[in-house]
């Protein structure tokens, strides 16, 4: 009886570990370098990502604005999800110009093969009217996804990954996406 | 058996002695007050009630702070500062001592108003061209550079108040601020969103390494933010006194570190600042007096302007954001801006037409010029900046004492995290005011030596009859007096409550070079107002449903007849308020 117990309880916490939520970065697609990091929204997101970029051994070309001329021979266009209105205004922008921005860039990194990661890392605070619009136009073209968790508490981004079958990574904290983002990058 | 044993009378006899004791213990511990919380969902409109004082302020542990101090024997002053270096504390991103402002003082055994000027001025090397490079404006040397920070003026006014018109000491009203800077606070969604928002500044001015990130990410919601060396700052305010920040050790490290970025502010700059205190700015609004600042505050000067244009107009009968109500107001606004950027600059150095501005006459002529059928082709004077900085920073707080005195008091740092500069070891943020000067050299409002810019700030005291009845104030830069004066016009038009009012949904428009800017409106307004304000000419722009754009007003209104005071704080930010 005892020993069935056991057994029972190991079976239930290799079912809870599988589902755990950052279990998907094992399975997602390997990226490569030379990458571009840009936002999608003009918030200051994409600075944090530089730096988890660096703190993670690599090198990210950073531009707020980029155009498909930027992608140049990278291999990873890295997007970082949020809008700002701020910084749309600091940018001399208004949502749709951005949203058409980020569309031609996708479409242009298609078309040369260029995978495309995006990252959520505002959590609830960066989530809002705005920001969905952006969230429900970019994600479905990603390879992968990595959220900061409490950005998915309604579950939107679970919902957009499942239905399009892209591996999703929650972190807890925004300097947890740090080890994720070395995995991606070293599966090759 | 053991149960018996348990309760019998015998085993409770030694406790009905020891009770008293308890009582005074757990007494004791209560000095840490324990303050109503509002209900779960933030933005459901709520009243905070007190009877003999009341505090309202962007954070819950800066109205502790407060209402301690007053508690505690401290009068409104008194508990205005308290509530002022906790704020420096726990809402670092709004205010600070390297920030400046202006405060509103009601005393009520003298029945007098009067008001403290502590807005910064620029370093006696500014000049008019001082953001020009081959003739370009440098946006980034007014907002993020060394050349962006004013001679801070928070903690002389602070002091020049506490000396003149408070009952203790700069280190009491200190020390709730400092225990906060030590032991920290959880980190808000507002302060998070913030610090995510500012992160590429703070990160370039400040560096990885600093208390206003966490191991150099910005703070997640629940996080505990804490500031030792702010902590130690305010010791050595304690036992130094003020005059270190302008003349001593700290004076050095804010001289050190603007140089160190390029700016031009030196120690002679520092020493020569003081406070100015002045008369208020007075208006009347049907049976109503307001008092307010006077410029380069120009808050205050434009919601008297509004509220006398808006008195020629039925707004009740058109009815509460109804299409008729946000048009007139609009068209107002676009005309109250067209004089701001024609008139307003620093009054010890431009002459400021005053009187002009506040006449009926001048009032009646605007009212007459909006039409009900479409918006002008053109609203005259003026250049106000074409494109302008999304500001919604700065910070309010009112305060009222059992003897009935008052302060309504706004302050700032300019954008949220100033100007991101910290004097080293110092823990306090420097401002980036110089933003507030107009770039244009030949605007009334260019950077000049010693130079206050202007703000749209406007801490206001409004009375009914001779007694008071408002207290009311708000952050959210060029919209604070467009939000303000709707608030006014909830209370007094459509009979809201306090916080009803502040919650009410908000819009904001204004004017530049003569031309109609885009109507921003929270989503709250409904979907057909919106088209039939758009058929009219208006061109919409729908920003979040509680959008700290439109500001983050605090007020207490004062029911004089009930002898309650009944406190609103704004949900769009950490808005708290307590009463006892």
């Amino acid at each position: 009886m005892e020993k069935s117990l056991k057994t029972l309880m190991i079976l239930s916490s290799a079912v809870i570990i599988c589902f755990l939520p950052g279990h998907g970065a094992e399975t997602s697609p390997g990226f490569e370098q030379p990458i571009l990091l840009t936002s999608a929204g003009q918030s200051a997101d994409v600075q944090i990502a530089g730096v988890l970029f660096k703190r993670a051994g690599l090198t990210a070309s950073l531009s707020k604005n980029a155009t498909q001329q930027d992608l140049g021979d990278s291999k990873t266009l890295a997007l970082v999800i949020g809008v700002s209105m701020k910084g749309l205004g600091a940018a001399g922008l208004d949502l749709d110009q951005e949203k058409t921005r980020i569309r031609e860039l996708i479409e242009a990194a298609q078309n040369k093969g260029i995978s495309l990661l995006c990252l959520h890392l505002g959590g609830e605070a960066r989530r809002g009217e705005l920001s969905d619009q952006m969230i429900r136009a970019v994600l479905p073209q990603a390879q992968m996804v990595i959220v900061v968790k409490s950005g998915n508490k309604d579950g939107l981004f679970s919902r957009i990954c499942t239905e399009n079958n892209i591996p999703l990574h929650e972190a807890v904290r925004t300097g947890e996406v740090q080890n994720p983002l070395k995995n991606l990058f070293t599966q090759n | 058996m053991i149960r018996k044993g348990i309760f019998s009378i015998k085993t409770f006899f030694p406790f009905f002695f020891l009770l008293p004791f308890f009582i005074f213990q757990i007494s004791c511990r209560t000095q840490t007050l324990k303050l109503r919380e509002p209900p779960a969902d933030r933005h459901r409109p709520h009243d905070y009630i007190g009877k003999k004082g009341m505090v309202v302020a962007a954070h819950p542990e800066a109205v502790r702070a407060g209402l301690n101090t007053l508690k505690a024997g401290g009068n409104a002053v008194d508990a205005a500062i308290a509530t002022a270096f906790a704020l420096n504390a726990a809402e670092p991103f709004a205010s600070g001592i390297g920030g400046g402002g202006f405060m509103v003082i009601y005393l009520a055994e003298e029945q007098k108003v009067t008001v403290i000027n502590f807005r910064e001025k620029a370093p006696a090397k500014a000049s008019p061209t001082m953001y020009w490079e081959k003739g370009e404006i440098q946006n980034t040397w007014r907002r993020s550079h060394g050349l962006a920070v004013a001679v801070p003026g928070a903690l002389a006014g602070w002091a020049y108040a506490l000396e003149k018109y408070g009952t203790m000491i700069l280190g009491d009203v200190l020390e709730p601020g400092l225990r906060i800077a030590e032991q920290g606070i959880p980190v808000s969604q507002t302060f998070s969103q913030i610090n995510k928002d500012e992160y590429e500044k703070i990160l370039q001015n400040s560096g990885e390494s600093t208390a206003y990130l966490n191991d150099g990410f910005p703070y997640e919601p629940g996080d505990i933010y804490r500031n030792p060396e702010l902590a130690n700052t305010f010791r050595r305010l304690a036992s130094h006194g003020w005059h270190d920040f302008y003349e001593g050790a700290i004076a050095g490290k804010i001289a050190e570190a603007v140089q160190r970025s390029d700016g031009i502010m030196t120690l002679a700059d520092l020493a020569r600042y003081s406070p100015i205190e002045q008369p208020p700015l007075t208006g009347k609004y049907k049976g109503f007096t307001l008092y307010t600042i006077q410029p380069p505050g120009s808050g205050g000067l434009h919601i008297i302007q509004l509220l006398n244009i808006i008195a020629h107009w039925p707004v009740q009968k058109w009815g509460f954001a109804e299409t008729s109500y946000i048009h007139h107001l609009s068209e107002a606004f676009r005309f109250v801006f067209a004089d701001k950027a024609r008139y307003l600059g620093d009054p010890d150095f431009v002459p400021v037409p005053i009187r002009k501005l506040l006449s009926e006459d001048y009032a009646r002529r605007i009212a007459e010029t909006i039409i009900p059928e479409n918006c002008q082709k053109n609203y005259p004077f003026g250049s106000f900046d074409k494109k302008q900085i999304a500001k919604d920073n700065t910070t309010h707080l009112g305060v009222i004492d059992t003897h009935g005195n008052i302060v309504s008091l706004t302050q700032s740092i300019n954008d949220f995290f100033g100007s991101g500069i910290v004097p080293e070891g110092c823990g306090f943020l420097l401002n980036n005011e110089m933003a507030d000067f107009s770039p244009q050299p030949d605007s009334v409002n260019s950077p000049g030596p010693n130079r206050r810019p202007v703000s749209s700030m406007a801490p206001l005291i409004l009375f009914k009859g001779k007694r008071p009845f408002l207290v009311l104030g708000s952050p959210g830069g060029t919209r604070i007096f467009t939000s303000l004066t709707q608030i006014i016009v909830n209370i007094v038009e459509f009979g809201m409550s306090m916080d009803e009012a502040i919650e009410a949904p908000r819009f904001f428009t204004y004017s530049s070079g003569g031309a109609a800017r885009n109507l921003f409106v929270e989503s709250r307004i409904p979907p057909a107002i919106l088209r039939s304000l758009e058929r009219i000419g208006h061109t919409v722009e729908v920003r979040e449903a509680y959008d700290k754009y439109f500001g983050g007003a605090q007020g207490i209104l004062i029911d004089q007849d009930k002898r309650i005071l009944i406190g609103g704080a704004d949900s769009r930010r950490d808005g708290f308020g307590a009463g006892y």
